[in-house]
């Protein structure tokens, strides 16, 4: 394989990446299904910001908030049957009822954690004790300046995040086991070691004060966006779109198994964060994982990172004291 | 080590007859695709072949059952291929729920442990936050936005009706989760003998 030239790197030399929107799959059918798939997403996108835009306050609520985001992935899930992007990402069951496992654990306990121990309760410490004021100003610009500002801060902090894990050891430890899912479906994004979700959970948006609408605006625009970093749906997705926005083909060059392409796209919802720092590759793929497409179980994910933490540990306390030879420490995969 | 009705859980057993009669050495020929995926292991024993799959991949087409035994019996002149097979992720969906009820339980027990200890200092807590209600500015919406025709945001200082203290974590989503994993097990318990069942019937046509 020669791969594709991007910037100084070399794309795709190790497994096969399409680069480039020119050679990228389309949707195949007639012309009621190219509208419907090409105008679905800013359609979702432009709908949900007006309602939460107008919604009675009575409305406006988190747990409204929840549950469209639950019926939207039902929705989504009908649409990885209908038109999916890969025959070889179809969901099955074993898939389906792992990936709703780790939602689930997001949902319950890791969420209980969180709240002792997540990013609200650092900034309600942080600001304790040092008595600062919240940044009271911001709740008097425009709403959707602050859903705008709220989304892209917390994904700026998510991206930075995101390409710390992929070039520091200890923080690759966590994300590993996220990258060794072969396929991509709508829950796939719940995949991978608790520390992983609490660590890229973290955003400093808890020391802005901002109005509750603006807080909901910000989740509808992740929401619409950030849901198709994982999903196995073929969309005709607007050129203005793709330039701004994060979507499943650029995740999907994320998760390629080609080394090069995994360290791009790292961002989760403003892609325009990768074309800022240089990092974003426009393209798609379909194999996917680490080692060839070997499948991560669900007790390997979790005690992965304190396993191969302790192998490398012991590892370079041996190199210290002048052991013997010593295995190649692993590779973080970007 | 036989258990016949409890597992029923994770076991699915069947027998499809071989028309026309298949030799055991034509039948296990014939389905052998299935067993080359990575992770499987497998051994034919006269008219018996037995596998076990370790951690198959995501589109392995045996990839619920992860172990079983197919045997080609020969009934005069006909040939039926009885199989067995069982599955630790049925086994471990149908016990996924007790895992999520053992989080719910968790949820309540660390809200009751939590009132008592709010209970200490409810005293305090009251005056300050009657001191906070009272510097709580009105938040205004901008002018673009009032504008626009955008709600205005409520009067925190307003008084809002108290919901009963229901603890800081609330154990419903653990439940509904383990509903969740229920019905999923239900489907999956009757979905995936189905499918396997149909996989190995098409093998064994030769298409």
């Amino acid at each position: 394989m020669s791969g594709v030239q991007v910037g100084k790197r070399i794309i795709g030399a190790e497994s096969p990446v399409t680069v480039g929107w020119e050679n990228i799959g389309r949707v195949e059918g007639g012309p009621i299904k190219q509208m419907f798939f090409t105008y679905f997403q800013p359609a979702v996108l432009f709908g949900l910001l007006a309602f939460w835009y107008y919604a009675p306050n009575e409305w406006a609520l988190a747990s409204i908030g929840i549950a469209v985001g639950l019926g939207f992935k039902v929705f989504l899930l009908g649409l990885e049957w209908v038109n999916p992007r890969y025959r070889s990402w179809q969901l099955t069951w074993k898939e389906f009822a792992t990936d709703v496992f780790y939602v689930g654990l997001g949902y319950t306990i890791l969420r209980m954690a969180d709240s002792y121990i997540g990013d609200g309760a650092m900034v309600e410490a942080v600001q304790g004790a040092f008595d600062w004021d919240k940044f009271a100003w911001f709740t008097d610009l425009p709403l959707l300046v602050q859903a705008l500002l709220i989304s892209m801060i917390f994904d700026f902090g998510q991206y930075w995040m995101h390409r710390g894990m992929h070039n520091w050891y200890p923080l690759w430890l966590t994300h590993a086991p996220h990258h060794y899912i072969t396929q991509l479906n709508i829950n796939k994004g719940a995949v991978g070691n608790p520390v992983e979700l609490f660590l890229i959970g973290l955003g400093i948006g808890g020391f802005f004060d901002f109005l509750p609408r603006a807080f909901l605006l910000a989740g509808a625009i992740g929401m619409a966006v950030g849901t198709y970093q994982h999903i196995n749906v073929r969309f005709n997705t607007p050129a203005w779109w793709r330039f701004i926005f994060n979507t499943t083909e650029h995740h999907s060059v994320h998760h390629s198994r080609d080394y090069e392409a995994t360290r791009s796209n790292y961002s989760g919802t403003w892609i325009i964060w990768d074309r800022i720092f240089g990092t974003c590759v426009d393209g798609e793929a379909e194999l996917l994982g680490m080692e060839g497409g070997r499948r991560m179980d669900i007790g390997e994910t979790m005690v992965y990172p304190f396993v191969e933490g302790y192998k490398s540990a012991k590892a370079a306390v041996a190199r210290r004291l002048g052991g013997g030879t010593q295995p190649p420490q692993l590779e973080p995969a970007e | 080590m036989k258990l016949p009705l409890i597992d029923f859980i994770w076991r699915t057993r069947g027998e499809l007859r071989l028309d026309p009669p298949l030799s055991a050495d034509e039948a296990f020929s014939r389905i052998d695709p299935l067993f080359q995926t990575a992770g499987t292991t497998y051994g034919v024993d006269g008219d018996t072949l037995t596998y076990a799959k370790r951690n198959p991949g995501a589109q392995d087409k045996l990839a619920t059952f992860t172990r079983g035994r197919l045997q080609v019996e020969q009934r005069g002149q006909s040939a039926v291929m009885r199989y067995d097979l069982s599955s630790t992720a049925l086994l471990l969906c149908f016990l996924a729920p007790l895992l999520f009820l053992a989080f719910a339980q968790l949820a309540v027990t660390i809200n009751a442990w939590e009132k008592t200890d709010v209970a200490a200092t409810e005293a305090t807590a009251k005056a300050k936050d009657e001191d906070k209600d009272k510097a709580k500015p009105v938040p205004k919406l901008n002018p673009v936005d009032e504008f626009l025709g955008a709600p205005p945001p409520e009067d925190p200082n307003k008084k809002k009706d108290k919901k009963k203290d229901e603890g800081r974590h609330s154990p419903t989503r653990a439940y509904v989760l383990a509903g969740l994993f229920f019905a999923i097990y239900l489907v999956g318990r009757w979905l995936e003998p189905w499918l396997i069942r149909r996989r190995l019937r098409t093998a064994l046509a030769g298409e």
